[in-house]
């Protein structure tokens, strides 16, 4: 089944987050005036967006870079140039870590852990075999910083949204970890996700809207029974009168709060769907972040070596196979290119709705100046395998970098850019992050 | 009510010729006699039965009811009441009493005059019907599993159609890189799943370095609870249990990008260090899930893999190839949802009751059971994803749906409300679906067993879904739905052979499972016992004694015979080596020569045959002697209330005062039985102690954990009794032997047995199919040679055709 337009819209509305009514959504505000608070300090939040497979450099990045210079954005990127104020490019920052496992493996399990990945048993392409990474993943970092304190607590802390990853965990289809072995699994199903968000509020509301029958079927059944038996049956129909009260009460008490959604998306988890589930996902994670359920989300497209055949860009062929192909393959140099333009046009729907939707809590500004964006990818470029110049996009305005600019940095390793980014979200402790080695300079300035 | 005082005897005689005038115009018996006998009643035996016999709490709560002729009634209350005086009610004026008692309220035709005669009341589905149903609802929708779907094309065609075995189909590859699965080698039968290949390989067509191994089948759960697993492995491995069976399933490639299954235990990515993962899963009994073990080794220097698991009142062992066999089965729907306790107070559970926590229970489910629809539409529906028909698939899925559901056709309102009015305002057909199911789910026509119309025969619809309750705990299958659509549950011939045909099912020995567990108390007692006295009974023996009684129980069973006078006068005991070593070893012991029944050898225990004094079948099976003792001693009363009342069914009313035993108030030298000869000593206690006793010391040449003694305390065990019996003999017992012999005589015995069997079964008082079911089923059951499986069938048979209308009245009163 493909979503089309008109049921998308449906399950917006039903799940209350049409942009016009995203201010009520947040509905905090409300909340807050009635507690008698002020203003309070605008929330930071993170999201890390991951595309597999490797980029298209020449594509990707400007013509020219510079810490003065406005950023000009390429034709892949154009779907980001409502941001581009607010966005900046690093080249020159490298994933330099090495050890067991082929790129692939290091490129996606190495990315947010910037640490080695422990020996082990699954064999990639190339190389030798390896397990799961052996430390913390940055966006967990962020978040166990954030869980710690009183002020930036949430329900949830952190929530690992995925589109299309594959029902399996190894080194290729994880990217955050709690901890050494232990890796996190994305979410990839809406359904999935919105229970878990909004626990059974919309099975609730099925149930209601059943009961009008079921009381029938009560009165029709109890015609045919002796006194005696009638009685068990009366009881039960009070009991059920009993339950039509107690979810009415239920919604009217979270209308105010959170506008829990009344009916499940039921999209069937294809490839051919994978558009539409990826707005939902967003949508999703949209409206988590404005009801403070967490501060730092992830969103994994696939998996690094991901086959996603893209037949709404008129791609048939698989994306791993195609990011293998020399760049003189014209054919599939331009899919790779419609390939990296459609997840940026997704990064920037989900950088939209964000700069549509006011700061909760009276902070002023958009949600999306106080949310830092970082897009990236396990390797630099598809058909070279590098893991150095990873595909780093930066959008919005949570970490407070200085942005509508781009940087070459020329071999950084990347866990300099993950020290500036926990600095960012708060955390002036954190001096080294993953591998020692690779953090001698600390954080990289990006004020 | 009047309250009433205790009058002195002298007094009552007195009192008697004056209070009988003014009585009779207030009391219905007609007769001088009974008017005689209401008096007595009023000033004798009210306050403890209550001024119309209905009892008085904490007294004798009971309602004054029962079978016993006229005569039968006036001896007893000549020999037994009042209890504190039983001399105080002798000769003309017990038998006046009891005239009037038999006539006012105790007959059944009194009882039915007063419409105090029990009824067939509507009751909702239990807890284990209501699992039962989900499951079978979804199962009658799911497609068998495919047969050999993962397996190449140069399988062996005879190894995928082979019958049945124990163990699991294991096939042996040689890996190559991200191919795991790629040279089959080898395939067989494996056992246990319990290896290790050190440095080597586990074929020699396979190279060490890299193989893998996927082991598939079947896993029978004998009980409903949770089941734990463990695999354990340096290497990789993933489980899988009760997944759908998809067919055609993937070589494993690490690169592979199609969707699998979840996986409940996921440890495929290893460094090479030892580990253990652990996963828990609730599992209905009576039921075989689909279970699958894929391993690899992929160049680390050792290979081992061990799959262990602990059943609810298990211990951690290697899963034993007794429970699981190569049958290929589909996924079977387990609802997870807790649900308030069923009502016990009759000593069987019954849906006779709704409450909140039920009804919030209910709707928990039926999301839990929609998510589950909703989730598995396409298969069972029976469409592909986009076929173009699929809402057309969709209404009839759910229309058929609920006929299974209600356990009949649906009505033409019914029909039209699920597939025209739900669909009207379909947003999506899963949300649809999902209402429908939820509807259906709720609806009382699912939710509870029995709604046939008030004075109306039952329709052939109503005998199925009654039989499948009595049987199975759940809807029935298609055969017998296709019988009901035909007719053939016509005559009690069709309706027995029915009935026979669904004693063989897994669902059936499930049931009759869950009969002996209740009958023997199995779920309720703590078997720990204290460790410095008796130090080697711990859990793994405890485990080992309830798997040997449940051996025991099925052998008697499942035997042809199927004779319940073997399950309290068997001479043997099902044992294990280690039990063998704790309970071989006394003078009670087996002797060399034996004619032991031919039992299916199982892991490894194995009939065991006992002196004839040493053992008596469920009497005196450890588990039992266990669980009826104290952590520290023998417990005379509760084995010897266990027995008046679950075998050799006698009544007892409860105890009128707590009495705590305690250890340091006898002499130190005192016997079990001489302590507990004092302490009910009392009046109030000796009426019950008298019959309790004699059945506990019966039992004293048996320890706390059920080991032979002849010595408590330094003193020769005396055993020896004189037992009076319900109906007024004197019979000398000394031995478990001779409760077991009187019980498997004695028609109270049998009808209790009987009587148990019914409410298990049918979950109603045998009295509302007639006041003379209990009688009727007893005197089958003993002209058929005391035959359990007949007794089943035969009362899931009566209780199915049963017809209010044609039911046989009582006859009169002489």
């Amino acid at each position: 089944m493909k979503l089309t337009q008109h049921n998308r819209r449906q399950f917006l509305r039903d799940l209350g987050i049409s942009t016009a009514a995203i201010p009520f959504v947040a509905g905090l505000p409300t909340l807050l005036r009635a507690a008698g608070a002020q203003t309070v300090p605008a929330r930071k939040r993170l999201i890390i967006l991951f595309s597999p497979n490797g980029t298209l450099p020449d594509e990707f990045w400007p013509d020219e870079f510079g810490p003065e210079k406005p950023l000009e954005l390429k034709p892949m990127l154009k779907a980001l140039d409502p941001f581009r104020e607010q966005t900046l490019l690093i080249k020159g920052v490298d994933n330099k870590i090495r050890g067991d496992g082929d790129n692939h493996m290091r490129g996606m399990s190495c990315l947010l852990t910037a640490t080695e990945l422990n020996p082990g048993n699954i064999q990639g392409g190339s190389d030798t075999p390896a397990g799961w990474a052996s430390g913390i993943s940055i966006d967990q970092q962020v978040r166990n910083h954030l869980q710690s304190r009183e002020e930036t607590r949430t329900r949830f802390g952190s929530i690992e949204f995925g589109v299309a990853v594959p029902n399996r965990a190894d080194p290729w289809t994880r990217m955050s970890y709690a901890g050494n072995n232990k890796p996190l699994a994305p979410i990839d199903d809406p359904g999935q996700m919105f229970e878990k968000l909004y626990g059974g509020a919309k099975d609730r509301g099925s149930v209601a809207s059943v009961l009008d029958y079921v009381k029938d079927d009560l009165r029709r059944v109890s015609k045919n029974l002796s006194p005696e038996d009638r009685t068990l049956l009366e009881e039960h129909m009070q009991l059920v009168r009993q339950l039509e009260d107690d979810i009415a009460a239920a919604e009217k008490q979270n209308e105010l709060v959170h506008p829990e959604p009344e009916i499940d998306p039921n999209i069937e988890l294809t490839n051919d769907n994978t558009p539409a589930i990826s707005r939902m996902q967003i949508d999703l994670m949209v409206n988590a972040l404005a009801n403070d359920m967490t501060r730092v989300a992830t969103l994994q497209y696939m998996r690094s070596v991901g086959q996603a055949r893209m037949r709404w860009l008129d791609v048939e062929e698989g994306h791993h196979s195609l990011s293998h192909e020399k760049d003189s393959n014209e054919d599939a140099y331009a899919k790779l290119k419609r390939i990296n333009s459609w997840f940026a046009g997704e990064l920037a729907y989900l950088a939209k709705r964000l700069a549509e939707t006011p700061e909760p809590g009276g902070a002023g500004g958009t949600m999306l100046d106080n949310t830092q964006i970082v897009w990236l990818n396990e390797l630099g470029k598809g058909n070279s395998h590098t893991l150095s110049s990873i595909p780093f996009a930066l959008i919005g305005g949570g970490a407070g970098f200085k942005t509508n600019r781009a940087l070459n940095l020329k071999g950084v390793p990347h866990n300099r850019l993950w020290l500036a980014l926990a600095r960012g979200m708060g955390n002036d402790e954190l001096t080294t992050f993953g591998t020692d080695r690779y953090c001698i300079d600390g954080a990289i300035d990006l004020s | 009510m009047r309250s009433h005082f205790r009058i002195p005897f002298f007094h009552l005689v007195f009192s008697l010729a004056l209070w009988s005038a003014l009585a009779a115009a207030s009391v219905i018996g007609s007769t001088p006699q009974a008017q005689l006998g209401a008096v007595i009643f009023r000033d004798m035996c009210a306050s403890c039965h209550g001024t119309d016999g209905q009892g008085v709490a904490n007294k004798y709560d009971e309602p004054l009811a029962g079978s016993r002729s006229l005569s039968s009634l006036a001896r007893f209350i000549e020999r037994k009441m009042p209890e504190e005086k039983p001399e105080a009610c002798i000769g003309d004026e017990a038998r006046q009493v009891a005239d009037y008692i038999y006539n006012e309220f105790y007959s059944f035709e009194a009882r039915r005059k007063k419409g105090l005669i029990p009824r067939i009341e509507l009751a909702r589905l239990t807890l284990p019907q209501y699992r039962n149903a989900a499951a079978d609802l979804l199962g009658l929708f799911t497609p068998l599993p495919t047969q050999g779907g993962e397996r190449g094309p140069d399988d062996d065609k005879e190894v995928s159609n082979t019958k049945t075995e124990s163990g699991l189909r294991a096939e042996y590859y040689q890996s190559k890189g991200m191919s795991k699965a790629d040279q089959l080698q080898l395939q067989r039968i494996d056992r246990d799943i319990d290896f290790d290949f050190g440095e080597g390989s586990p074929s020699a067509n396979i190279t060490a370095d890299q193989f893998t191994i996927i082991w598939d089948g079947a896993l029978a759960a004998e009980d409903t609870g949770h089941y734990e697993f463990r695999v354990r492995t340096e290497n990789g491995a993933r489980l899988y249990l009760n997944s759908e069976n998809t067919g055609g399933r993937r070589k494993l490639r690490d690169d592979s990008s199609v969707v699998g299954q979840a996986a409940l235990i996921d440890a495929w990515v290893s460094s090479g260090e030892m580990r253990e993962q652990t996963a828990r899963v609730f599992l209905l009994g009576g039921r075989q899930y689909p279970l699958r073990l894929e391993f690899f080794k992929y160049k680390e220097k050792t290979a081992s893999v061990r799959l262990e698991w602990k059943p609810p009142h298990g211990t951690w062992a290697v899963l034993n190839h007794h429970y699981v066999n190569t049958a290929r089965v589909s996924r079977t729907f387990v609802v997870e949802t807790p649900f308030p306790a069923d009502d016990r107070s009759f000593g069987y559970e019954r849906g006779s009751s709704v409450s909140r926590a039920w009804q919030g229970a209910v709707m928990n489910a039926s999301i839990a059971t929609a998510a589950e629809v909703v989730n598995r539409l396409p298969l069972l529906a029976g469409f592909e994803v986009g076929d173009p028909q699929r809402m057309e698939h969709v209404s009839e899925f759910v229309a058929r749906f609920a006929a299974y559901a209600y356990r009949r056709p649906l009505t033409s309102a019914e029909d039209h409300l699920l597939r025209e009015v739900l669909f009207a305002d379909a947003t999506n057909p899963e949300a649809t679906v999902r209402r429908a199911i939820l509807f259906v789910l709720q609806s009382p026509n699912f939710l509870y067993t029995d709604l046939a119309p008030e004075g109306e025969s039952p329709s052939q619809h109503t005998i199925a879904s009654r039989l499948s309750f009595a049987l199975w705990d759940s809807i029935p299958d298609k055969q017998l739905l296709d019988a009901a659509i035909s007719g053939a549950l016509t005559t009690a011939e069709q309706i027995e052979a029915q009935a026979r045909r669904m004693i063989a099912d897994p669902r059936a020995r499930a049931k009759i499972r869950g009969f002996f567990h209740e009958w023997l108390e199995l779920d309720e007692r703590d078997l720990a016992k204290d460790k410095s006295l008796f130090p080697e009974f711990d859990e793994a023996v405890i485990a080992d004694l309830r798997y040997s009684l449940n051996l025991f129980l099925e052998q008697v069973v499942w035997s042809e015979e199927s004779d319940y006078r073997q399950l309290l006068l068997a001479d043997y005991l099902i044992l294990n080596e280690h039990l063998r070593g704790l309970y071989e070893s006394n003078p009670g012991g087996p002797k060399p020569a034996g004619s032991a029944p031919d039992v299916q050898p199982s892991i490894d225990f194995i009939p065991v045959v006992f002196p004839a004094d040493g053992r008596a079948g469920v009497l005196t099976h450890p588990y039992l002697l266990s669980a009826f003792a104290y952590h520290n001693n023998t417990s005379p009363i509760h084995r010897g209330v266990f027995l008046t009342r679950n075998i050799v069914g006698r009544r007892l009313k409860p105890p009128p005062m707590a009495v705590a035993f305690k250890e340091d108030e006898f002499a130190p030298d005192s016997t079990m039985r001489e302590k507990i000869t004092q302490l009910t000593r009392d009046k109030a206690c000796i009426s019950c102690h008298s019959v309790i006793n004699p059945l506990g010391f019966a039992l004293e040449n048996y320890d706390a954990v059920g080991r032979w003694r002849t010595r408590d305390k330094d003193k020769p065990v005396d055993t020896k009794s004189q037992y009076v019996t319900d109906e007024g003999s004197t019979l000398e017992i000394q031995s478990a032997r001779d409760v077991a012999n009187y019980a498997v005589t004695s028609e109270s015995a049998h009808r209790a047995f009987v009587t148990q069997v019914f409410h298990h079964l049918v979950k109603q008082n045998p009295s509302a199919y007639g006041p003379d079911t209990v009688d009727h089923l007893r005197s089958q059951f003993e002209d058929g040679s005391f035959n359990i499986q007949n007794l089943v069938i035969r009362i899931a048979a009566l209780a199915a055709s049963h017809d209010h209308k044609t039911a046989p009245q009582p006859e009169p009163t002489p």
